[in-house]
C-alpha cells in the first residue's frame, strides 16, 4: 500500500492551501481529485475578490486560482485528478478510485476538504430540462464557453444568486428576475447594486409557483409569500424564460468524515451536518483535520487561510514543524480570517437583521428590498460627497470586508482606516487627478468618478464597465438610475481600458447635471 | 436557433476550445469540440432533453454539470448511464437519448 505524510481530499482553494504549506516543510503530500482539472470552483469565479491585500483582494478568482496551481507545483505537491474517494477507514486507510481501478492508499495524516454541494428547491416542473443549479450555468458559461440559456430567472439572492445573474448578463444572456423567498437581499448590497443598475428587476418575498413546459422549460410563474412562506393568492407573475437558475445555499460534503467515525454535528450555522472541530480543523480523531466548506459554508478566500491553517497543524502533528513555530504561523493566519470574518455578513451575524452601519447610520431599506439604494438614501454614506471637479462617489453602504480603493489611490483621497470592514470615506482637501484606478480596483463595482458640473448644463460620470459590445466613444444611449430605469439621455465621451484595470473598463458619459447623482449605468440604444 | 457558443467574453476573451469534430445524436450529426463535456457539445446545438426516467418516462437534462447529481446520463457507444457533463467528447462518438437504461424508446422495449 502507497504510503503518504499527508493525504488530502480535495483540490480546491482550501486543499491545495493545505498542501502548499504541508509541502513547503517537507512531508510528503498528495491530493486526489474527482474532477478532470483542479481548482475547485475557483476557476469560474471571474469576479474580482473582496478583502485586503494578504487575502488578494480586487485578483479574479480564476487567476487566484492559477497561482494556487503554480504555488503548488514549484513546492512538489503531487495532485492525482479523475481521483474519486470513495472511502476513509480506520488507522488513515484511503480507498480510491481511479478509473477503473480501486486502490488503497494510507496516510500518517488527513486533511478533508472536499468544500460543498448545492441545496435545491421544489417546485412543480422542477426536474424539466433547463432547470439549472447556479453552479451548472458558472461551469457551462465560464468553463465551456457556452450560455446556459437565452432568458433566465435566478431564484436566490446571496452572493451566488447575485454574482451568478451578473455572470449570465456578461456572457450575453438576459436574466428577467431575481427571485427570493426571503424578505431581504441575502447577499452583498454592492452585488445586488450593479445587477440591479442594469434593469433586472428583484422580487423578494417571492418564490417560484412552477415551471412550465413539457419537455423543456418554457415559461415560470412566481408568487409572493407571506411571513410564513405561503403563496398570496392573485401576486402570480408570469414569464418566458428558457433557464430558471437555482442558488439557494449550499451544504457541507461531509460524508468521508462521518464514514471516518469522527464527531459530528448538525449546525444550521455553519450550514449543515459538520465535524465537531476546533479553530484550526482538528477534528475528534487525532491526524484528521478539515479545512474550507465542509467545516463550515464561508467562501473561498477564508477556505484558503483555514486551508493554511490545517496544512501548518497537520505539519506539526507529524513533528515536521515545531509547536512554537506552529505557533507564530498560526497566529499570522488568525489575523488574516479574523479580518474577513468582521462586518455584516460575518459568520456571527448570520440570520441576524442589521439596521445600522459600525458608523450608526441607517442601511438603505430599499437596497435589502430591491437591490438598489434609493436616491433618497445614498446622500447620507460619507463616500458620497459633493465637489467642484471631478472627484469619487462611494455607493458603499454597508459594511464588508474590503479595502482595495484606499490603495489604489495614489493621491490619497480615499480612506477606509485600520478597520477593514469600515466604509470609505472621501479625505477633505484630497485632489482626484480622475485616474480611474479607485472604479476599477472596487470588487464591489461601486465607485464612480463624477463630476457634477461642467459648466455647459452637462455633467460626467465614470462608471466601471465589464459587457460586450464595448460602447464607442460617441455613442449615444440612455443614463440608468441606480433602479436601471432610464433617467436622461446620455452620450460617452470616453472609454479607458488599461492592464491595470484588469478587464474593468472605464466608461465616461455625458448626462445633463441634474442627473449627475442619479445615472449610474449606460445602455446603447 | 439562438446562438449559445460565447464568441468573445468581457473577462475571459475568446476561450481556447479543441478541433471541431463530428458526432452523432440518436444517429443525426451534430458538431462540437473535441475534449468539451458531451453536454456543452450538445446544450451548444440546443439539445436539451438527455433521458427519459424509467417509470414516468419524464425528460431530464443538464442540472448540476459537475458530474453529482447524474440527470445528464445518456447512452455513449453503447454504455448506458455514462454522465455526458463530465466526459469528454471524441469524434465519431454515438451519443443516444437514454429510455429508463436503454437507447430504445419505450414502446420498442
Amino acid at each position: 500500500m502507497n504510503r503518504y505524510d499527508l493525504i488530502i481530499v480535495g483540490a480546491g482553494p482550501s486543499g491545495l492551501s493545505a498542501a502548499i504549506e504541508a509541502a513547503k516543510r517537507g512531508m510528503k503530500v498528495v491530493v486526489f481529485d474527482e474532477n478532470e482539472k483542479p481548482g475547485g470552483q475557483l476557476f469560474k469565479q471571474i469576479h474580482k475578490f473582496f478583502g485586503s491585500k494578504e487575502h488578494r483582494a480586487k485578483v479574479r478568482g480564476f487567476v487566484i486560482g492559477q497561482q494556487l496551481l503554480d504555488e503548488a507545483d514549484e513546492v512538489g505537491v503531487e495532485v492525482v485528478l479523475n481521483a474519486t474517494v470513495i472511502g476513509l477507514y480506520q488507522d488513515k486507510e484511503v480507498v480510491v478510485k481511479i478509473g477503473d481501478e480501486v486502490i488503497h492508499y494510507k496516510g500518517d495524516s488527513i486533511i478533508i476538504a472536499t468544500g460543498a454541494a448545492e441545496n435545491m428547491v421544489t417546485f412543480p416542473g422542477w426536474t424539466l430540462p433547463g432547470v439549472i443549479g447556479a453552479g451548472a450555468a458558472q461551469t457551462m458559461m465560464n468553463l465551456h464557453g457556452v450560455k446556459p440559456g437565452q432568458r433566465v430567472l435566478m431564484l436566490g439572492s446571496g452572493n451566488v444568486g447575485l454574482v451568478v445573474s451578473f455572470q449570465l448578463m456578461q456572457c450575453g444572456c438576459e436574466v428577467v428576475a431575481l427571485v427570493d423567498a426571503a424578505p431581504r437581499v441575502g447577499g452583498y448590497g454592492v452585488h445586488a447594486a450593479k445587477v440591479a443598475r442594469t434593469g433586472v428587476p428583484f422580487y423578494l418575498s417571492h418564490t417560484i409557483v412552477k415551471a412550465e413546459g413539457d419537455n423543456k422549460v418554457t415559461g415560470v410563474t412566481i408568487a409572493q409569500v407571506d411571513s410564513s412562506f405561503k403563496f398570496i393568492p392573485g401576486t402570480e407573475k408570469h414569464f418566458e424564460v428558457d433557464t430558471i437558475c437555482l442558488a439557494v445555499g449550499l451544504s457541507p460534503m461531509s460524508q468521508l468524515l462521518k464514514m471516518a467515525g469522527c464527531e459530528m454535528e448538525d449546525n444550521p450555522k455553519r450550514g449543515g451536518q459538520v465535524p465537531i472541530c476546533d479553530e484550526y480543523g482538528r477534528t475528534s480523531i487525532a491526524g484528521i483535520f478539515v479545512a474550507g466548506d465542509v467545516s463550515g459554508i464561508e467562501e473561498a478566500s477564508s477556505a484558503m487561510i483555514e486551508g493554511r491553517m490545517a496544512g501548518v497543524v497537520a505539519a506539526e502533528y507529524l513533528g515536521y514543524v515545531r509547536a512554537e513555530e506552529m505557533e507564530a504561523e498560526l497566529s499570522v493566519l488568525d489575523n488574516a480570517l479574523d479580518g474577513l470574518r468582521q462586518g455584516m455578513f460575518a459568520p456571527k451575524n448570520r440570520g441576524k437583521e442589521i439596521a445600522k452601519t459600525e458608523e450608526g447610520i441607517d442601511i438603505s431599506k430599499n437596497l435589502l428590498l430591491h437591490g438598489f439604494v434609493g436616491d433618497d438614501e445614498i446622500e447620507r454614506f460619507p463616500g458620497v460627497t459633493h465637489k467642484v471637479g471631478v472627484h469619487p462617489v462611494m455607493e458603499c453602504t454597508q459594511n464588508i470586508p474590503c479595502n482595495p480603493c484606499q490603495d489604489a489611490c495614489k493621491k490619497g483621497c480615499i480612506s477606509i482606516g485600520a478597520n477593514i470592514t469600515s466604509l470609505p470615506i472621501v479625505v477633505d482637501n484630497s485632489q482626484c487627478i480622475n485616474c480611474g484606478m479607485c472604479v476599477a480596483s472596487c470588487s464591489g463595482q461601486a465607485i464612480f468618478l463624477v463630476d457634477e458640473d461642467c459648466g455647459d448644463g452637462t455633467a460626467t460620470v465614470t462608471l466601471p464597465y465589464e459587457f460586450l459590445p464595448l460602447p464607442e466613444v460617441g455613442a449615444k444611449g440612455k443614463g440608468l438610475g441606480r433602479n436601471g430605469q432610464i433617467v436622461c439621455d446620455a452620450q460617452v465621451v470616453s472609454v479607458k481600458s488599461a492592464k491595470a484595470f484588469d478587464k474593468t473598463n472605464l466608461l465616461t458619459i455625458r448626462v445633463p447635471k441634474e442627473y449627475a447623482m442619479k445615472a449610474r449605468f449606460f445602455k446603447a440604444v | 436557433m439562438p446562438v449559445t457558443r460565447i464568441k468573445e467574453h468581457p473577462i475571459l476573451g475568446v476561450q481556447e476550445k479543441g478541433n471541431r469534430i463530428r458526432f452523432t445524436f440518436d444517429g443525426k450529426e451534430v458538431e462540437g469540440y473535441e475534449g468539451e463535456p458531451i453536454a456543452a457539445a450538445l446544450k451548444a446545438a440546443g439539445l436539451m432533453v438527455h433521458r427519459y426516467t424509467k417509470k414516468e418516462h419524464k425528460p431530464r437534462g443538464i442540472f448540476c454539470a459537475i458530474g453529482r447529481c447524474t440527470d445528464c446520463v445518456m447512452v455513449v457507444d453503447g454504455i448506458p448511464n455514462v454522465r455526458t457533463c463530465i466526459t469528454p467528447l471524441k469524434s465519431g462518438m454515438d451519443v443516444r437519448t437514454q429510455y429508463g437504461v436503454s437507447d430504445k424508446p419505450f414502446d420498442k422495449q
